[in-house]
């Protein structure tokens, strides 16, 4: 037996779906730029620097190692890897994982995160809450168990609804998680309004710290290079080149197209 | 009036084309920036600061100290205590040769910024400018321990141990700079004649597969196509190979002969046209 759609008053469309997309995509909007207002500036030691751009070497080894000589590469892969003194093998950055109580900058980054991210949602969640209660604002195109009930229709106190039908408080949070796209799209990559992108960085926590994953990085690159063999790719190059007649199209000539590199 | 507007802009995306490419046509950046600085001043908005850096560098280049003072005051009274503009002056001191205030003037930078990059190159070729070899390859191997990706680097390294005829050191920076730029066919071109420098026959045979390899990458580059050839036939007239060496040799030499004549015949049609 088919359930009785129900229809809903276009007011309802008016003056609650369309404010609610409206005010979470401003509320977005303006995280964002207070994001990049509060944003401290993060110095970066000439140790890291330096660690990066040798773990970014050694990845270059790995992956372009078949360009030169073979003497060259084992020459490389000894230097990273020998078992007294490679690099990875032997050097340790000090390991200290920021905690939040005993660094204090990051202490005031969790915060400032905490207050530009997390209170607004919970604020203007409960705000719109209060304001558009009592009233079905959605329905979600798949069925849902009675479980998701006191969930998505809080306020509605009757028994017989489908669950699928939500109030304007999941209609916020649904958007809140579904303008992200769209806040790439004008705010750009990287924006100080994707949320759940923050929440996700918040969750990896403090735990995450930058020297720890230097240590890791480091051993996790060593054995990369340990199962790296090298195929020179050089070796019939003389063979390849001769098969054919070089290409002297468009030599000599006073335009000599740039494509070259 | 139009035209005074398109002349600007026409002017504009030139120095910005030869800014995006890295080119080093000091005087014609100076023509051209001085003239733009001095009519247009007021209608550039805020390019204007990245084009007072390229018209002060070409000025530098051009001896025109007097509108590279101009430039640097200008951007100084824009930015004071921005690094980018002490590094513009230190060079400006570079060019006037004085190279005690220039030395100082970068180590004031790396003390506020010891991870700036610009500052410590200045430094190395401050030692460059004075001749002094030595301690610029050993200051810039220092550098270089800490940045291992800064390719400039490597390819200056390359040159000064060039310089200094140590090829084997040279050729293991060329072997970086391949490794981070498989298809750039110029660098294997250097390192296959570095190689071919060195002399010896296993150098030999290697210089030959990197002059195919950049004949490969490029196959209008004629310098790799005579060291190829060069390569080939070397090897084939040295005593210590054997008879299948030694002919496989004589074969890319031979191919490396047609492929000249056959280039040497385009450029002849070229003339007659």
């Amino acid at each position: 037996m088919a359930e009785p759609e129900l229809l809903l008053d276009s007011n309802i469309r008016l003056w609650v779906v369309l404010p609610i997309v409206f005010i979470t995509f401003l509320v977005g909007v303006i995280r964002h730029y207070v994001s990049i207002l509060l944003q401290s500036d993060k110095k970066l030691t000439l140790e890291q620097v330096s660690d990066s751009q040798v773990l970014i070497r050694s990845r270059i080894l790995r992956e372009n190692g078949k360009y030169i000589p073979k003497q060259s590469f084992l020459m490389r892969k000894f230097y990273f890897n020998n078992q007294e003194d490679g690099f990875f093998k032997n050097t340790k950055r000090k390991v200290v994982p920021p905690s939040p109580m005993t660094d204090p900058s990051m202490l005031t980054d969790m915060m400032k995160g905490n207050v530009t991210n997390v209170l607004p949602m919970i604020l203007i969640g409960g705000w719109i809450n209060w304001t558009f209660s009592g009233f079905v604002t959605t329905k979600v195109p798949f069925p849902l168990t009675l479980r998701f009930k006191p969930m998505l229709q809080q306020g509605i106190e009757l028994l017989s609804l489908d669950a699928s039908w939500v109030s304007s408080a999941s209609w916020y949070f649904l958007n809140v998680f579904g303008l992200r796209s769209m806040y790439s799209l004008i705010l750009g990559q990287d924006n100080g309004a994707d949320q759940s992108r923050i929440m996700q960085e918040q969750m990896s926590g403090a735990a995450m710290a930058m020297p720890a994953d230097t240590n890791k990085a480091f051993k996790a690159e060593w054995e990369a290079l340990e199962l790296t063999d090298h195929q020179w790719a050089l070796e019939n190059i003389e063979e390849e080149l001769m098969s054919r007649e070089l290409d002297l199209d468009g030599m000599f000539s006073k335009e000599l197209p740039t494509g070259i590199f | 009036m139009a035209n005074v507007i398109s002349f600007k802009n026409e002017m504009r995306d030139k120095l910005r084309k030869w800014r995006e490419d890295n080119h080093r046509n000091s005087e014609q950046i100076v023509d051209v920036g001085e003239e733009l600085i001095n009519e247009h001043a007021s209608k550039l908005g805020d390019d204007i600061w990245i084009i007072y850096e390229q018209v002060m560098i070409a000025a530098l280049d051009c001896s025109r100290d007097d509108l590279a003072w101009t430039c640097l005051q200008e951007l100084k009274r824009q930015f004071p205590g921005s690094q980018r503009v002490k590094r513009l002056a230190g060079m400006r001191l570079e060019a006037l040769e004085k190279y005690e205030d220039a030395s100082k003037q970068y180590d004031s930078i790396l003390q506020d910024d010891p991870t700036n990059t610009a500052a410590r190159k200045r430094k190395i070729s401050i030692l460059k400018a004075q001749g002094k070899s030595a301690e610029a390859i050993r200051e810039l191997n220092e550098y270089l321990e800490q940045f291992v990706g800064d390719q400039e680097a490597w390819h200056e390294l390359s040159e000064l141990y060039i310089n200094e005829h140590d090829y084997g050191k040279a050729a293991f920076c060329l072997e970086e700079l391949m490794m981070t730029n498989p298809h750039n066919h110029l660098y294997c071109e250097q390192y296959a004649e570095v190689k071919y420098t060195q002399g010896g026959l296993e150098n030999l045979e290697l210089s030959r597969k990197y002059f195919a390899q950049a004949l490969k990458l490029n196959n209008r580059n004629m310098r790799a196509l005579f060291g190829l050839y060069m390569s080939a036939s070397h090897i084939a007239a040295s005593p210590k190979v054997n008879a299948t060496v030694k002919k496989a040799n004589v074969k890319y030499a031979t191919w490396a002969t047609n492929q000249i004549n056959r280039a040497y015949q385009v450029s002849y049609a070229r003339c007659l046209l």
